[in-house]
């Protein structure tokens, strides 16, 4: 690969708690620990992925990002700047360079606005051009992203999911922004209408050097657009790696039934399948030591007690397990 | 072997605005005993419908306009009264929906729910009633089932949701289960688990299996016969294996192309131009893929194709396999364009 790297975005350490209260006066009983200490490096012009089932906190880490939602604790570079820790007045000036695209594109468009209106919206917030300009870049990005002049005057409500999500798309799109994170953006789309939302958004991420962090469940999705893949369960990160390595060589044996446990189309290779026992764990009492300890087809009695390090075992392979641990050197072992 | 369902022509129309549009056309399928049969489609294909027709349960606005589905050779459902109909909903065809959660009651207990199926169907006293819930339980996998059955659909996860919707459309030991994206709305670990058990439990109790999905995976994992479904209409019929190997019909062709390049980033991933139509938009002649195909000749848009039985097992419908489509505007043989296809498809 010729790109150059530069990380966009870092997230180092990353929480958020969402308090659970009860009682007459409402005290703070326990915690979900939706995001539990997460952190990572996104490059430029990468496509980072988050992978895990629904309730690992991928989609709160996507929000947390964009302070949609605000982290309890971690820390957050954009560009090398520390962006947790500013105000959301002074956070405005970094929105404009990060945006997002949601899963559902019934309920993230107003249905009392013209797709035009919507579009415009944005550039009239951050007041980066003239009216007229602004027009003009609604219709380019507009027919950038296979919307006519007319349909642009009309309301969401006359638009099909793709064409729904290609305006998403297009909001996100018209800030020249650096980096989008999507978050299931293709789920709810029919196969063959989500073979050309894909097809779109990589040649955006070509044509606009644009970085990614997509967010899915989707195995097969993820496996066909990103550079490199986190697998989260519990609100922790099991393993990170690139796509090639991930997928040929998993190393987690949460990410090994994870890849198993898909619906394979191939007729004539049956694969050996791992099937998980029990349902994800309550975040709110999560077992001790390795989240995953529970449904782990491996787990031994050092699983129960220590939780594992999140270290890096082979080069650019990172994997939080206790399998890996020997004839690790210390050095490489990072605690988070 | 004779067959346990036979859905002949059914037609279902829907009415908006005082006027009738098609959504389901002249559908016809068999489903043999114990056989384990497919519908595939997208969003707005009909496939949903075709299985709450079975149900007799269509709304209002929709009606069979069409054709009869027979079940047990002997038995037509689109004429049987609501009273006669319950007597077969439930003990001889049951369905399990996508959504766990609302297809519980959230105020009645797990063993209020299953037993109200036994006492609709049954006449067992409340002791046998108790064990027999427990029994199913047990099959459908559920830990602890004399605690579980005592609690509210609201204290179980998703999937354990799902095994008890499983167990109650099991507990009369129907002939048919009708499964209508039975994991959608699971994720994907939970998926293997739903879709094994679902396996395993049709065999132990001689169930047939209509699955209804949007995911060729599913269909792959689980059933032995498939028709594809495209904007109301079978647009290819075929057993599992010859779909997968060897897909005849154009759409069937772009779909597993778009999954199979999916995964592989040196190519770009192919995708079928346009979208689906919407009921409005149909036309009464002519194919209803014609918009969105590759290959798409002059025929297709003023003539419906019929269906042709391209091999043993494998029935199309599309003009390609006819005499009359063997040349497509460009003057190229279409039937060799397709061939090609397959050949780049297989390798």
């Amino acid at each position: 690969m010729n790109k150059v790297k530069k990380p966009v975005l870092q997230v180092k350490n990353m929480k958020k708690h969402f308090p659970i209260k009860g009682g007459i006066i409402k005290r703070t009983k326990n915690h979900v620990r939706a995001v539990d200490g997460i952190s990572f490096d996104v490059q430029e012009q990468e496509t980072f992925s988050l992978v895990g089932e629904s309730g690992c906190g991928k989609s709160t880490t996507g929000r947390s990002i964009l302070r949609l939602t605000e982290p309890t604790d971690g820390e957050v570079y954009f560009n090398g700047e520390e962006v947790l820790g500013c105000t959301q007045k002074e956070f405005r000036k970094y929105r404009k360079d990060m945006q997002m695209i949601f899963q559902d594109p019934f309920s993230s468009l107003n249905p009392r606005m013209t797709v035009k209106s919507l579009l415009l919206e944005p550039l009239m917030t951050h007041k980066l051009y003239s009216k007229k300009e602004a027009l003009n870049k609604v219709y380019e990005i507009a027919e950038r992203v296979g919307l006519s002049k007319e349909q642009v005057s009309r309301h969401p409500h006359e638009f099909s999911g793709g064409q729904r999500q290609r305006i998403s798309i297009a909001r996100a799109l018209i800030m020249n922004p650096k980096l989008i994170i999507l978050d299931e953006a293709v789920s709810a789309l029919d196969v063959s209408i989500q073979a050309q939302i894909l097809n779109l958004l990589i040649d955006l991420q070509k044509e606009f050097k644009l970085t990614y962090v997509f967010i899915s469940h989707d195995l097969n999705v993820v496996k066909h657009l990103s550079d490199r893949i986190g697998v989260m369960y519990l609100g922790q990160m099991m393993e990170m790696t690139t796509t090639e390595s991930l997928f040929n060589n998993p190393l987690h044996p949460y990410t090994t039934s994870l890849l198993s446990a898909i619906p394979s189309y191939d007729r004539n290779k049956k694969k050996d399948r791992i099937v998980l026992k029990g349902d994800v764990p309550d975040p709110a009492n999560p077992p001790s030591g390795c989240p995953f300890r529970l449904r782990c087809p491996q787990a031994h009695e050092l699983c129960e007690t220590h939780k594992p390090v999140y270290q890096e075992v082979e080069d650019n392979h990172w994997v939080a397990c206790h399998l890996y641990n020997e004839g690790i050197p210390e050095r490489k072992r990072i605690r988070l | 072997m004779s067959n346990l369902l036979e859905i002949n022509n059914l037609s279902i129309d829907v009415k908006i605005e005082k006027s009738y549009y098609n959504i389901v056309n002249r559908l016809s399928l068999s489903i043999a005993k114990k056989q384990k049969y497919g519908i595939v489609g997208e969003s707005g294909s009909g496939k949903s419908l075709t299985s709450v027709a079975i149900m007799n349960l269509l709304a209002d606005s929709l009606s069979v306009s069409e054709g009869q589905i027979l079940f047990e050779e002997t038995q037509e459902l689109t004429t049987l009264s609501n009273k006669e109909m319950m007597k077969i909903r439930g003990k001889d065809i049951s369905i399990i929906f996508q959504e766990p959660m609302t297809a519980l009651d959230p105020i009645f207990t797990i063993e209020y729910q299953i037993s109200e199926v036994l006492k609709i169907h049954f006449n067992h006293s409340k002791k046998e009633m108790r064990e027999m819930i427990i029994s199913i339980l047990k099959d459908v996998g559920i830990p602890r089932p004399e605690s579980i059955m005592k609690s509210y659909p609201h204290e179980l996860s998703g999937g354990m949701r799902q095994r008890v919707v499983i167990a109650m459309a099991l507990i009369c030991k129907p002939k048919l289960l009708i499964a209508d994206e039975p994991t959608t709305a699971l994720d994907v670990t939970i998926q293997a688990q739903i879709l094994e058990l679902m396996n395993e439990l049709t065999e132990k109790y001689d169930t047939s299996i209509l699955m209804i999905t949007h995911d060729l995976g599913v269909i792959n994992e689980t059933c032995e016969r498939v028709a594809v479904m495209y904007a109301g209409e079978v647009v290819e019929e075929s057993s599992v294996d010859s779909l997968f190997s060897h897909p005849k019909h154009p759409y069937t062709q772009g779909l597993l192309k778009s999954i199979h390049t999916l995964g592989d980033r040196s190519e770009k991933l192919y995708s079928i131009p346009g979208n689906v139509p919407t009921p409005t938009q149909l036309k009464k002649h002519g194919c209803r893929f014609a918009s969105r195909c590759p290959h798409v000749m002059d025929l297709c848009k003023e003539e419906t194709p019929p269906y042709v039985e391209v091999s043993e097992d494998q029935v199309s419908k599309c003009w390609l396999h006819t005499e009359r489509g063997e040349y497509n505007e460009q003057g190229q043989k279409a039937s060799v364009a397709s061939e090609e296809y397959e050949k780049t498809f297989s390798d």
